[in-house]
């Protein structure tokens, strides 16, 4: 299993240095989202097999058991369940991953308006605009003014 | 998308879906679940309302800045971090009772991490619904413009920089 | 051991009193050159007092020790007699000497404040300070003091002035190897300073420029020769080395590359052929730091350091010894003698023929040390060294070169430093030319003069080592050569200023090229004189150094009462300076060669040979290394700075990977987990599929080009994911990802539609993108080799272990009976993912959820708020419908 997961990783890192090394930002970004899948992805192969190393048969029930703790007894050994730090750690990564796409996206935006390209070699030569002539982007504001 | 079924749809799924946050975070110490999954699926609702009924349906269901949210979430997370230090104790010391009498004989599990969980919650929330509203008043501003100035000016604006002119792509009208 | 309070006294005394002087109001110039004065013969009492109370040695008992040496060197007969066949030549000190205490400074490092003011230490530390006070002095003639501009340039000159001669003074009187070091970089610092004067004169920033680094980069051969040394022989003091210099493995490399090391340093600063071209480039500096640097000082201090190793490396007894020692700093000194003497006659300009000189005569001292390491066998006695009297040799060239540069300086300022210019000055300026010529005289090694003794105990050095080894006979030649051109420049010097026939004359035209040098100081150019004594500064202080240059000469005996007892190596000349009437009445190969020298040099002065002006061929060697350096700076900068973003990512990703395909192919490790994964690769079919679910929506992504699309995809390949966390039994993980894939998908449809479509043009080209898939593979493969080489291994512990126990209850306490009394402390939930987020490393969730609202602050603060401007525009939109 851990293999598949190898795979997996080696396709979304691949794919998505393949679009990081793109022209376009907007593939930058996609790049950088698929870069947190395979990050993630690594990090939970790092708890190893879900499979009950002893048991030779292959249907699910053979997995181990979800890092939630039965009814009575904590099973401090982690033989029959999965490792449960990866999980909390990737737990955080996602939902960081998350936030930090939306401020990537925004700051496309911000540069599609400023410099009136999405090209990552021609935003080294372009100058930025500092003087506002394009109609959609105003004079800063204070953010939030409520309605 | 503003079709009237789907309009009745999510008037039935989004109560639905906000009970079944308040459950699943509420539950997250012992069970999948937690701040950061209740956080999300309340997001995923009220966007999803705002999907059937409109901008305004949101501001009046949701009518203060989400930055509210967030503050208020923080200010949860950061004084249930504080307060052990109160105690003598060590940051973010949880409180644990085991049986929480709550009348009529019964008892529930209760930990203090609850207090912080709620606040991860809100801050999810108000980060997710600010950040989608935000770029949803953009697209909407910016389709606004491009009716008021007209298919000439789009024309002319579509050489430089102009997503107003730009086809708009198959997802649609968020309206 | 003596305190050694007196001697950093000493050393700081100079820079003290410079700084003191900026405390003087501008306009007090006679208070002002006091002051600085002071601080110099301030250090010169401090000094003297030292060597007064403990001797040379440094051993504490002046009265025995200081009586001996002063025996020796005040009664030559005496010593003569005492000179039996059967004994050996002794060393005039026969033991080491020995240090001060040290202050501590930075113990760990062996970096201590202590000093050794023994022959070569004290007599350097005078040397430094007696002339430091006279360059004082002759600042305030040079520099004026009447004018704003004179007063400006005093104000500025003192304190520089003084922070060089407490570096200096520390160079030659440190015992730390490290404190001589520091001081030896803090030299280079200030003459930088110093060199680089006149900060509006371009050319002699440069010129200074080229003097800091290249001495600066001896000093860090230097620092790792010190270090080698010390590293390797345990000892971090001079004295220390010293005393235990018999006992070092001289057959170790480490020992041979440690001095190799230091003696670049030491070349370099002392002009050493091929590095010598920065001293006649550092004239560009006013003449007192000329004659101050360039004279006695810094060029000396790698002559000092050679002194210094001497006792060290050479003659720490019988048989023993670094062998390379005389082979290379003989060669290489007698090169730098012959073409600093023959260069020095092409020049016109006073400053640089005697910047030549300079060079020459360091190399001669550079000679000296190194005929140190040849012993020889004269009239039936063995000697251990053909060396006698360095310090005679060191203090003779001092009191010649500084008169010359003090002289040369003046006569620039009221006329010209051009010699052609200066026909028949001597009747304009009878005090400054008649300085000069009694200096020249002492340069051209006249009779009469301390030089024509040291002169001669140097050609009986190569005299009697060539003995045993023929090729030195070479040498001799060469020191004739040069002997015979420093005779020709005085000759030349003589007949221009005089007036007579066979003078350089006016009127030969000045080639372009090293007129800048002429007048670097141009705005001192055609002064009148000052009268006073101010205006006699200019001159003056050079009268009592060439006074002692004709003691020397007439009285050697006063001169060995001066400064025998600094002396350190006596074999031959044993008894102190030869007389005049000895070197006469001696008559052999050394004294031949002395008179063979003078006729050539009268000819070659009265002669047209070498009249024109030469240029230094070493000139282009700096500005050649310098462009170099600076040209592969930029051509590297233009290949790694290209600015381009996907270049950076390409050599990081492409380096990133390269070293994990080295690791793989030196450790076996690597590649065993590959084979023994790829077999259980199917045990779950369900998570194969779900794998390769993954891996298909991955590579359809760049297949198509139209955005919508790939937003889809994107979004399809994360729900493929929400699935593989199922498989791996993460059901948080896994509603996590799945509201997050939903926003995600939202949000990026929403911002495309905020962007534009690039043009078709924009669109990669098929070779651009080859490559790209090349890279993308390459990087790919290696992280999920690591995912896979990581997650194969077993770790002894795991952290999640001690995480899932504590989750809900810690473990069951027991009592001293074996009943269980309760549970440790724990998380108080069943969810151990859930209890981890927020209890067990809740200090991190704390930061993250910080993060996501600093985060949603950027996009609001980024995207103004249209909220009034949309609800405007429905409300009217709303009342037009």
């Amino acid at each position: 299993m851990t293999f598949v997961m190898a795979v997996c990783v080696a396709a979304c890192v691949g794919v998505s240095v393949y679009l990081l090394l793109g022209r376009d930002l907007k593939g930058v970004a996609m790049g950088v989202f698929l870069l947190g899948h395979g990050a993630n992805l690594s990090i939970m192969a790092m708890s190893g097999s879900p499979v009950l190393p002893h048991d030779k048969g292959l249907s699910p029930s053979n997995l181990k058991a979800a890092p939630v703790l039965g009814k009575h007894v904590p099973d401090p050994a982690l033989a029959g369940m999965v490792d449960p730090l990866p999980q909390a750690l990737v737990l955080t990564a996602i939902v960081i991953g998350f936030a930090v796409m939306g401020f990537l996206l925004t700051l496309l935006i911000i540069t599609n308006r400023s410099t009136g390209t999405l090209v990552v070699d021609r935003l080294a030569d372009e100058p930025v605009c500092t003087t506002r002539t394009d109609t959609r982007s105003e004079p800063f504001q204070p953010a939030g003014a409520l309605s | 998308m503003t079709s009237p079924l789907f309009k009745t749809a999510a008037r039935l799924i989004v109560p639905l879906t906000l009970l079944f946050a308040a459950y699943i975070a509420l539950r997250g110490h012992n069970s999948p679940g937690g701040g950061f999954i209740g956080g999300l699926m309340v997001s995923v609702a009220l966007i999803l309302y705002r999907l059937a009924h409109g901008r305004h349906a949101i501001l009046r269901l949701l009518p203060f800045h989400p930055r509210v949210l967030v503050a208020l979430g923080l200010g949860i997370a950061y004084a249930t971090a504080l307060i052990p230090l109160l105690f003598g104790r060590p940051l973010l010391t949880s409180l644990v009772i085991d049986g929480f009498y709550i009348g009529l004989g019964q008892r529930v599990h209760f930990a203090s991490a609850l207090f912080f969980d709620v606040g991860v919650l809100l801050v999810v929330v108000g980060v997710t619904v600010g950040m989608i509203q935000r770029l949803s008043e953009e697209v909407d501003a910016q389709a606004l413009r491009g009716r008021k100035t007209g298919a000439s000016a789009a024309l002319a604006d579509e050489s430089a920089s102009s997503p107003a002119a730009a086809p708009a792509p198959a997802g649609g009208d968020f309206k | 051991m003596a305190p050694p309070g007196l001697l950093l006294l000493a050393v700081v005394a100079p820079a003290l009193t410079g700084l003191a002087t900026l405390f003087l109001p501008r306009v007090a110039v006679t208070p002002r050159v006091l002051l600085a004065a002071a601080g110099p013969a301030f250090a010169f009492v401090l000094v003297l007092s030292h060597l007064g109370a403990y001797g040379v040695a440094g051993h504490g008992e002046p009265d025995t020790h200081g009586a001996r040496i002063h025996h020796t060197a005040a009664s030559p007969t005496a010593a003569a007699e005492g000179l039996d066949a059967h004994h050996p030549a002794p060393v005039r000190l026969a033991s080491p000497p020995a240090g001060t205490d040290s202050i501590a400074w930075v113990p760990d490092l062996d970096l201590n404040l202590a000093f050794l003011a023994d022959g070569l230490g004290g007599f350097f530390a005078l040397l430094v300070a007696g002339i430091g006070v006279l360059i004082v002095l002759y600042a305030r003639g040079y520099f004026g003091g009447a004018t704003d501009q004179a007063r400006a340039d005093l104000y500025r000159f003192y304190p520089t002035l003084g922070f060089f001669a407490s570096a200096m003074l520390g160079v030659v009187l440190a015992d730390y190897t490290l404190l001589t070091l520091v001081f030896w970089e803090l030299t280079s610092i200030s003459s930088f300073l110093l060199i680089g004067w006149n900060r509006y004169d371009k050319p002699a920033l440069k010129l200074a420029k080229q003097a800091f680094f290249t001495t600066g980069l001896g000093g860090m051969f230097l620092l790792g020769g010190i270090g080698l040394l010390g590293h390797h022989t345990g000892h971090w003091r001079w004295s220390e080395l010293l005393h235990h210099a018999a006992e070092l493995d001289w057959a170790a490399g480490t020992l041979r590359c440690a001095f190799l090391l230091m003696f670049v340093g030491a070349a370099s600063k002392s002009a050493q052929w091929p590095l010598h071209f920065w001293l006649p480039g550092a004239m560009a500096a006013p003449t007192p730091v000329s004659a101050y640097l360039h004279s006695a000082t810094m060029v000396k201090a790698g002559v000092f350091l050679v002194g210094r190793m001497l006792p060290l490396f050479v003659l720490p007894g019988e048989g023993v010894g670094l062998t390379i020692w005389p082979g290379l700093i003989t060669w290489l000194g007698a090169v730098t003698m012959l073409y600093g003497g023959v260069t020095a006659v092409n020049q016109h300009d006073l400053k640089r023929i005697f910047a030549y000189t300079t060079v020459s005569q360091l190399g001669l001292l550079m000679t000296m040390y190194g005929l140190a390491g040849f012993g020889f066998v004269y009239g039936g006695k063995a000697y251990a060294a053909a060396i006698d009297l360095d310090i005679t040799q060191i203090a003779n060239h001092a009191f010649y070169k500084a008169p010359l540069f003090i002289t040369a300086g003046a006569i620039g300022h009221y006329l010209s430093r051009s010699l052609p210019d200066l026909h028949g000055a001597f009747y304009k300026f009878p005090a400054i030319c008649a300085t000069m010529l009694l200096a020249g005289y002492a340069l051209a090694a006249g009779p009469g003069t301390v030089s024509f003794q040291a002169k001669e105990l140097f050609l009986y050095a190569v005299y009697h080592a060539a003995d045993g080894h023929p090729w030195l006979w070479i040498i001799l030649a060469m020191t004739v050569a040069t002997a015979a051109c420093n005779v020709a420049i005085f000759v030349r010097l003589l007949t221009t200023l005089l007036g007579l026939p066979g003078s350089m004359g006016k009127g030969k035209a000045d080639d372009g090229h090293q007129d800048h040098h002429a007048d670097a100081d141009d705005h001192h150019h055609a002064h009148e004189p000052e009268p006073g004594l101010g205006g006699a500064l200019i001159w003056l202080p050079a009268v009592p150094l060439v006074a002692l240059q004709y003691v020397g000469g007439l009285a050697p005996g006063v001169w060995d009462r001066l400064f025998g007892g600094f002396e350190r190596f006596g074999y031959y000349f044993d008894h102190g300076v030869p007389s005049l009437l000895y070197a006469l009445t001696h008559p052999g190969v050394p004294l031949y060669a002395s008179g063979l020298a003078i006729v050539l040099g009268v000819l070659l002065g009265l002669s047209g040979l070498l009249r024109g002006q030469h240029t230094d061929v070493h000139d282009v060697i700096y500005p050649a290394v310098e462009s170099g350096t600076v040209g592969l700076g930029r051509g590297l900068f233009e290949l790694l700075q290209n600015g381009s973003l996907r270049v950076y990512l390409t050599v990081v990703l492409l380096t990133l990977t390269a070293c994990l395909g080295v690791a793989a192919w030196q450790d076996p490790g690597m590649v065993a987990p590959v084979a023994a994964e790829a077999a259980r690769a199917f045990e779950l079919p369900l998570g194969a599929m779900v794998g390769a679910l993954v891996v298909v929506t991955a590579l359809l992504l760049p297949v198509f080009s139209s955005r919508i699309v790939r937003v889809l995809i994107l979004g399809s390949c994360g729900f493929t994911v929400v699935a593989m966390y199922v498989v791996y039994r993460a059901p948080d993980l896994a509603l996590t990802q799945l509201m997050v894939e939903i926003i995600g998908v939202l949000l990026f449809v929403l911002v495309l539609r905020l962007l534009p479509e690039p043009p078709a043009s924009e669109r990669g080209r098929p070779v651009g993108r080859v490559w790209r898939a090349a890279v993308g593979a390459a990087v790919g493969l290696a992280l999920g080799w690591i995912t896979l080489v990581c997650a194969h291994a077993e770790p002894a512990a795991l952290l999640g272990e001690w995480f899932s126990q504590y989750s809900y209850h810690g473990p069951a306490l027991y009592d001293a009976a074996g009943e269980k009394v309760g549970y440790a402390r724990g998380g108080g939930g069943k969810n151990v993912v859930n209890v981890i987020l927020v209890d067990f490393r809740g200090f991190d969730t704390l930061g993250e959820i910080s993060v996501l609202g600093l985060a949603a602050l950027g996009v609001w603060s980024m995207l103004p708020g249209r909220r009034r401007e949309l609800s405007r525009d429905t409300a009217t939109e709303a009342t037009l419908s």
